[in-house]
């Protein structure tokens, strides 16, 4: 095992910048995420990583050796791709072995490695199929099987649940923990899904436009948002932003909108009168309560997704989703009244979409 | 032409810093090979059009544009060049307006439709050496099986000498030559219905669009690209097209069917005109050159947007 | 099932016309193969005979000195397609997998090589030639048809090496396998069939060739299948169609046996973009 670290790496396609100096620290046994929108970059981070782009400029090392100009073949790294990438014509076995058989060891070791992990893997049965004759979550498992007969340093996955349906998915999500939390291997794992970054990463790198947004435990992320992208990305139903202006007098801090409805920030809120401000809030800390204590809302949709409903009310002129575990009987039209408790709202500069943190 | 988009997104990574000369030393070897072959040729036609030469190919000096004077001045040149026009005209007008309800028919589902494919196909797998050559005999005037055949019908009561009269010969010419060009242009419009959406059609129907209106509004708009190409390409092949009139009357009688390429040939290869010949063959590259020039830009204008995909 | 019933029906009606005219010829060749010489030149003619005269194929062969044609035409068939293949192989892959500069004016380039035809540049090529001392020799054909050839088979291979996920070779890469060996053990492997297709149309093309067997090969031992048969007809004030069309059958009908196994592929490719 080893670590990964991505020192100050730019990427340069012709005269178009793709990644723009990014500094990660993957340590020993860690299973990062590396997610984003698409055309982020991520991708061709890890492709970099694994030796099949160059690197413009700065350092990628894995354990302590420079790997910039280490071919593919001489970093120990293994790779599962978007589409397996199995070979076409040969079996299972041979798919799983290759690796082995272009290093020359004896047969027996490879016979031992590759019946282990199909083993592992649920694979016994197939082994002299070819792929074509797999199903996707079959082929998925031999792709996995391929990278662990190799006891390599680094797992690289590049995307590779996003060709799978959406229940099969999951029950690969899980496995991959499941197989990470018994080899420990170091692992960079490169998915859009944030969901799949959440469950899986021990950290989540954030990235947008070949930059770095923010690097955190996955709750950590969500709990405390660095800037308005992340805020956006992670969760799902995502926060509700509501813009507006920040008043200050008596100090007391409120949120005035667009339409002039008036929202009170905690009184600690660090902002001054006149900014422009975000207020973001997650669907999940929005309640139902008496309309004394909370402010007035209109029901527009009422979507139930059997486990809660999803609400989506018409709130200080802007729409605000909320997720409720309780089946309320709402109807389209109805006016209520929702509150949230003050430590769960999240501030943003209005210009700078970075968060803004209350001392 | 609407190829498909690249499928790999990530063009020419590689991790040696030689990267730059590999690819150049993979397509040199034949890079040279297509420069000598078809280079030298071009250079060396040019610089005879300009000598005067001797019946036995001995270049006797620096005549200017002799040669192409004398070429401008052979009515022999005109006729061939009005016959070009007419052969090429009708061979290509009449393939396409063959080809195309062809290949709608061979894109459909019907019985025995693999059997039409490969029978509709045969006379690419043929030579036009040999083709011609068949058509000769069968075109024979006195013992000729298309007139055993049209008498035996009854649509004639005597045998028609099909290639003795240049104007019949030469009409005769003209639809073997569109028979043996429509397997590659039904290929390519072949090749273009097997990439029309299919939703477009379901969703016309859905609209209420009769056949014909699909016809018009879908099959048509989408295959201009596919029917431009095979324009210019069938027009640079029929222009070119040297054997089936060769075999069938050798651009006689009395040169009453030769178009360019035969009259080029007997210039060079009869005549020992090779001065004359090779300016004629001059202007010809020019022609081509200007069909080949406009295929390139329908080509790399159908290429441009998986073209930048990759670039990315 | 019906309407698909009625489809065909109409359908074969409106192709039978062309049908007819496709295969006459064909009809032509066998009934004139193997008919007596005797009733070649009957009035009024018919499609009748009176016996099947299979002995005018070994006739033909002995009397035409076939057999050496038909070497002549496999050797320069096959040498021009190896040829072309191995230069076009590396050429295609190179499109196919790297950018590198000059990549626009390159497919330019095969463009326009694509478009000239041997026709045009007859004579200068006959000069080359005689420049070469290669006139009367095979190889000059060898030559010009590999190099006629190669952008057609260029184009054709790319869009073929396009469809073979690159990233098998990178998986190979990582896997621990060089470049050589990727390409060896991955890539070619998965390319056989491409270059087989490829290499049939390109032999194809070369047995059918006509202008430039014709120009550059004078003495009749060294003649092509389609010159030989041409020989036999152009300026001959007795022809012995019987032998020419033995012999046009014998040079067409395995050629076109395999044709038409294979165009489905040359469809497939021109899907592919190999018009291009």
């Amino acid at each position: 095992m080893a670590s990964v670290t991505i020192r100050n790496v730019e990427k340069v396609f012709g005269s178009i910048k793709v990644i723009h100096g990014v500094d990660i620290e993957v340590a020993e046994h860690e299973f990062v995420v590396l997610v984003g929108p698409s055309g982020c970059g991520k991708s061709t981070l890890l492709r970099m990583i694994a030796g099949l782009e160059t690197i413009s400029s700065g350092d990628i090392m894995i354990g302590e050796r420079v790997v910039n100009k280490v071919p593919a073949r001489d970093r120990d790294i293994a790779m599962v791709f978007q589409n397996y990438a199995l070979y076409p014509h040969m079996n299972i076995f041979d798919n799983m072995g290759f690796s082995l058989k272009l290093r020359k060891r004896p047969k027996s070791e490879i016979d031992r490695k590759v019946m282990e992990a199909a083993e592992t893997l649920n694979l016994r049965p197939y082994l002299q199929r070819s792929p074509a004759q797999l199903s996707g979550g079959q082929r998925q498992r031999v792709a996995m099987g391929r990278a662990l007969v190799r006891d390599a340093q680094v797992f690289l996955f590049d995307e590779p649940l996003s060709n799978l349906d959406a229940k099969l998915r999951v029950t690969m999500r899980t496995e991959i923990k499941a197989l990470h939390q018994r080899l420990k291997t170091t692992s960079v794992y490169v998915t859009h899904d944030q969901i799949e970054a959440m469950t899986m990463a021990d950290r989540i790198v954030v990235m947008r436009d070949g930059r770095v947004e923010q690097v955190g435990a996955p709750l950590e992320l969500y709990d405390r948002p660095g800037n308005l992208f992340v805020a956006d990305f992670l969760g799902s139903p995502s926060m509700n932003f509501i813009e507006g202006n920040a008043r200050r007098s008596d100090g007391a801090a409120l949120l005035e909108t667009a339409n002039g409805s008036q929202i009170p920030l905690p009184e600690n809120a660090p902002v001054v009168d006149g900014q422009p401000v975000v207020l973001g809030l997650r669907p999940e800390h929005l309640s139902l309560t008496d309309p004394e204590e909370g402010f007035a809302a209109t029901v527009k949709v009422v979507e139930p997704t059997g486990a809660n409903v999803e609400v989506f009310f018409d709130f200080a002129g802007q729409e605000v989703c909320a997720v409720f575990n309780e089946r309320y009987p709402l109807v389209a039209g109805q006016k209520m009244a929702i509150s949230w408790l003050p430590d769960k709202v999240h501030l943003f500069d209005g210009v700078s979409g970075q968060r803004l943190e209350s001392e | 032409m609407p190829a498909l988009p690249a499928p790999n997104v990530h063009d020419g990574s590689e991790m040696t810093s030689f990267s730059g000369l590999k690819p150049l030393a993979m397509i040199l070897p034949g890079l040279f090979l297509a420069m000598f072959i078809i280079g030298y040729p071009v250079a060396d036609l040019a610089y005879t059009s300009l000598q005067e030469v001797s019946r036995f190919g001995k270049l006797q000096g620096f005549a200017g544009f002799a040669n192409f004077a004398e070429v401008f001045s052979d009515p022999l040149f005109w006729s061939s060049l009005y016959r070009t026009a007419i052969w090429t005209v009708c061979v290509v007008a009449g393939t396409l307006l063959l080809s195309l309800p062809i290949a709608i028919m061979l894109n459909e589902d019907f019985y025995g439709r693999g059997l039409a494919r490969v029978i509709i196909m045969l006379p690419w797998a043929i030579s036009l050496t040999m083709t011609a050559v068949v058509w000769r005999w069968t075109l024979n005037g006195r013992s000729g099986l298309l007139n055993a055949t049209l008498m035996d019908v009854g649509i004639i009561a005597e045998p028609i000498e099909w290639l003795a009269e240049a104007q019949l010969a030469f009409t005769v010419e003209i639809l073997v030559g569109i028979l043996v060009s429509i397997p590659f242009t039904t290929t390519i419009f072949l090749g273009g219905l097997s990439s029309m959406p299919q939703e477009s059609y379901e969703a016309s129907m859905v609209d209420g669009a009769t056949r014909w209106d699909q016809f018009i509004h879908i099959t048509l708009p989408l295959m201009k690209p596919f029917i431009n190409i095979a324009i210019v390409l069938n027009v640079i092949y029929v222009f070119n097209s040297l054997p089936i009139i060769w075999v069938m009357t050798e651009g006689g009688p009395a040169n009453g069917t030769d178009i360019l390429v035969t009259y080029l040939y007997k210039l060079a290869f009869r005549f020992g005109q090779l001065g004359k010949a090779a300016a004629i063959s001059l202007i010809m590259f020019g022609v081509l050159l200007a069909f080949t020039i406009l295929y390139v830009m329908l080509v790399s204008r159908g290429d441009r947007q998986p073209e930048e995909v990759e670039e990315g | 099932m019906q309407s698909k019933l009625i489809r065909s029906i109409v359908y074969w009606v409106i192709l039978s016309p062309l049908v007819v005219v496709i295969l006459f010829p064909f009809g032509v060749m066998f009934v004139t193969a193997v008919r007596p010489r005797d009733e070649l030149f009957v009035f009024p003619p018919t499609w009748w005979f009176s016996e099947f005269r299979w002995g005018n194929f070994a006739e033909m062969w002995v009397k035409t000195s076939f057999g050496q044609a038909l070497l002549n035409s496999v050797y320069v068939s096959v040498m021009s397609t190896l040829l072309a293949l191995a230069l076009s192989i590396p050429a295609a892959y190179a499109l196919s997998r790297y950018r590198f500069p000059g990549k626009g004016a390159y497919r330019t380039f095969l463009l326009m090589t694509q478009m000239m035809s041997p026709i045009v540049l007859v004579l200068g090529l006959f000069r080359l030639m005689v420049a070469l001392g290669m006139v009367n020799n095979l190889n000059s054909l060898v030559l010009t048809y590999a190099a006629f050839n190669m952008a057609f088979t260029i184009w054709m291979l790319q869009s073929y090496f396009n469809t073979i996920p690159r990233d098998l070779e990178e998986a190979a890469w990582i896997d621990g396998a060089t470049h050589f060996s990727s390409l060896i053990r991955i890539f070619l492997p998965l390319a056989v069939p491409a270059m087989a297709v490829t290499g049939i149309f390109s032999f194809i093309n070369a047995w059918n060739e006509f202008v430039l067997a014709l120009t550059m090969i004078r003495s009749s031992d060294d003649f092509t299948l389609p010159v030989q048969i041409y020989s036999q007809v152009a300026g001959r004030y007795q022809v012995e169609w019987h032998h020419v069309m033995a012999g046009t059958v014998l040079a067409t009908v395995p050629v076109a046996i395999v044709f038409s196994w294979l165009q489905k592929y040359l469809i497939r490719g021109m899907a592919l973009g190999a018009v291009k």
